[in-house]
């Protein structure tokens, strides 16, 4: 068997392995702290000799960033929100329910699992340019800008998820058969039976999938990209971009905003490991 | 009599039958809402797409020019180097991240003190968004003042241009995708190393294996559906690559550094050639169609 010698040696280089892992964050947080000065110095500097949030208070002055912010937590909780509701219960149909031609429109369903956005971006982008009185158009979805450069638009594409059925139903399959029966002797009805008994059974899966979608929703970039053109609709992802668009970019105040926004994701991926890890896990060795 | 029970007997059936056209109703009506944006904004968007790509679309006129996008297509040299790009871009990510993923797994696989710390570390860089990672590496890589070029110079090595350097610019975009990807893979092979039986290795051992043959024998084999399904979800993801790209490189320099997606990205967004970029976007979907099948095709037999 191994020495605790050799153990311990693994130890410490898997410590500086993970250490140079964080390395990048180190910097953004110790750039963001600098002066333009300190960056420019011609010998590298470590650690910043002030330590103040100049810089912070300086990038969120550059733009409408309580607007940035206020529309990804918008549109993150929205999309969070409808698509677990909008999974959940086709999740539950498709696993516990008997109806003509399940099994076929589940498969069909599956399709979206392996079309990757990027394939339909550009249909994508003219259906929702010609959404029926919305923005403008008509009825024939002439006329107007549709659901481009609004909350729907950023929202909507979002919301359907195949593999969140997926994952839904794959759990509702596990849950015993006596369960519908007991449930239909004390007179539930179907709806029922999903809303009282089912839901409160699957909280692990709720995290699961909260931690996926709100991680992929704040995130999002390409699609605002594409959809928005107005400051009023930017997210925080694109918002960061405008930094880099300056002819002189100045680093620490970019390494601010950067801080800022991947924040709120950190302290609740640090608080809520578990099933950001456990989600991804699962999904990984079952999908 | 008899008569009366036939009468009950068919009412029974119709009841029957009247809960079974109740419960059709309720499973469609759950997944009525799911189904109707699936249908919007994936299943009619393909069909959609396949018609534009016969297209000269441009957001005003759209005219029928059958496979002349196609056609063009095949001596676009835009369209030559970015798919040279994306596979290169796509081979050695993938290569990196599965070989270092598994490594890191397997040292961490040995129940080590700070696992929990160390898997966070790793898995760090996943749950940050990939403008916030562009825009760190940007800084990193900034020729004059980023961090890179400042370890060069301690080392007394000549700096390099990274993202302004035609040779270095793909590398260091994969660098840092690599960075970006790696605990991922490493999460989910720690996860499938723990689901290997101890006893398996017990009795390799007893078979007089050491831990090279218990790795051929015992471990990569028992791996293969993990590593099966990180190939096919990463040559998926990688060959989707854009984000990145646009905002390191914005495809350059010389085009170095531009993908199929950035490609799909320009000509439909900034050109407005939105037909010619449909027939990009089917060539997209053709490789990943193909990578999909054969996944189904093979994927079901090792997962026996």
């Amino acid at each position: 068997m191994e020495t605790t010698k050799y153990r311990s040696a693994v130890s410490a280089v898997m410590l500086i392995l993970s250490l140079v892992m964080l390395i990048p964050f180190g910097l953004m947080v110790l750039t963001s702290l600098k002066t333009m000065g300190e960056i420019q110095a011609p010998q590298f500097v470590f650690i910043p000799q002030h330590l103040s949030l100049d810089n912070y208070f300086q990038a969120m002055q550059r733009g409408n960033w309580a607007q940035y912010f206020g529309n990804s937590l918008f549109i993150t909780a929205v999309t969070v929100v409808v698509s677990l509701l909008i999974n959940s219960v086709a999740g539950y149909s498709f696993a516990r329910l008997r109806f003509k031609g399940r099994d076929l429109l589940f498969l069909i369903s599956l399709i979206g699992l392996m079309i990757p956005p990027q394939v339909t971006m550009i249909p994508v982008f003219l259906i929702l340019k010609h959404i029926p009185f919305a923005g403008g158009n008509d009825w024939t979805g002439q006329g107007g800008l549709g659901w481009i450069n609004s909350y729907m638009g950023l929202i909507a594409p979002y919301v359907a998820g195949s593999f969140g059925v997926f994952l839904f139903r794959q759990f509702y399959l596990n849950f015993p058969k006596d369960l519908d029966d007991a449930a239909k002797m004390d007179g539930l009805s179907t709806v029922k039976t999903y809303w009282q008994i089912y839901v409160p059974l699957s909280k692990p899966i709720f995290a699961t999938l909260v931690a996926l979608k709100a991680t992929q929703s704040w995130n999002e970039y390409t699609w605002p990209l594409i959809v928005t053109n107005s400051d009023a609709m930017k997210t925080v992802q694109l918002a960061l971009t405008l930094f880099r668009d300056e002819t002189q970019v100045q680093w620490n105040l970019l390494m601010s905003a950067t801080t800022l926004i991947v924040l709120p994701l950190t302290i609740i991926f640090l608080l809520a490991q578990k099933y950001f890890i456990e989600g991804i896990v699962t999904t990984g060795i079952k999908g | 009599m008899s008569e009366s029970l036939a009468v009950a007997k068919m009412a029974a059936g119709r009841r029957k039958k009247a809960v079974r056209l109740d419960e059709d109703r309720i499973g469609y009506m759950l997944i009525a809402p799911f189904y109707i944006f699936l249908l919007v904004f994936v299943l009619i968007p393909i069909a959609v797409n396949l018609y534009l790509s016969f297209t000269n679309y441009d957001l005003t006129n759209a005219d029928w020019v059958g496979l002349k996008n196609y056609r063009i297509l095949f001596s676009d040299s835009f369209f030559h180097v970015a798919l040279k790009n994306t596979f290169v871009y796509t081979f050695f990510t993938l290569l990196f991240t599965l070989g270092l993923g598994l490594m890191l797994a397997l040292v961490l696989n040995r129940k080590l003190a700070g696992l929990p710390f160390l898997r966070t570390a790793f898995f760090m860089p996943h749950i940050t968004s990939m403008v916030a990672v562009s825009m760190i590496w940007l800084w990193i890589y900034e020729p004059s003042h980023g961090l890179a070029n400042s370890f060069l110079d301690l080392l007394g090595i000549r700096k390099i241009q990274w993202l302004f350097d035609e040779t270095w610019a793909m590398p260091a975009v994969i660098l840092m995708s690599v960075w970006k990807f790696v605990g991922y893979n490493m999460v989910i092979y720690l996860a499938g190393l723990q689901s290997i039986p101890r006893h398996l290795y017990e009795a390799a051992s007893v078979d007089g294996a050491g831990a090279g043959r218990q790795f051929f024998n015992v471990t990569l084999p028992l791996l293969t559906p993990v590593t099966f399904f990180l190939f096919i979800t990463g040559l998926i993801n990688n060959f989707n690559v854009f984000e990145q790209i646009q905002i390191l490189t914005g495809g350059g320099p010389m085009n170095s550094t531009t993908t199929l997606v950035h490609q799909i990205y320009n000509r439909a967004f900034n050109d407005f050639q939105m037909g010619y970029a449909a027939a990009l976007s089917m060539v997209l979907l053709a490789i990943i169609a193909f990578i999909t099948i054969v996944n189904f095709k093979y994927g079901s037999q090792s997962h026996e």
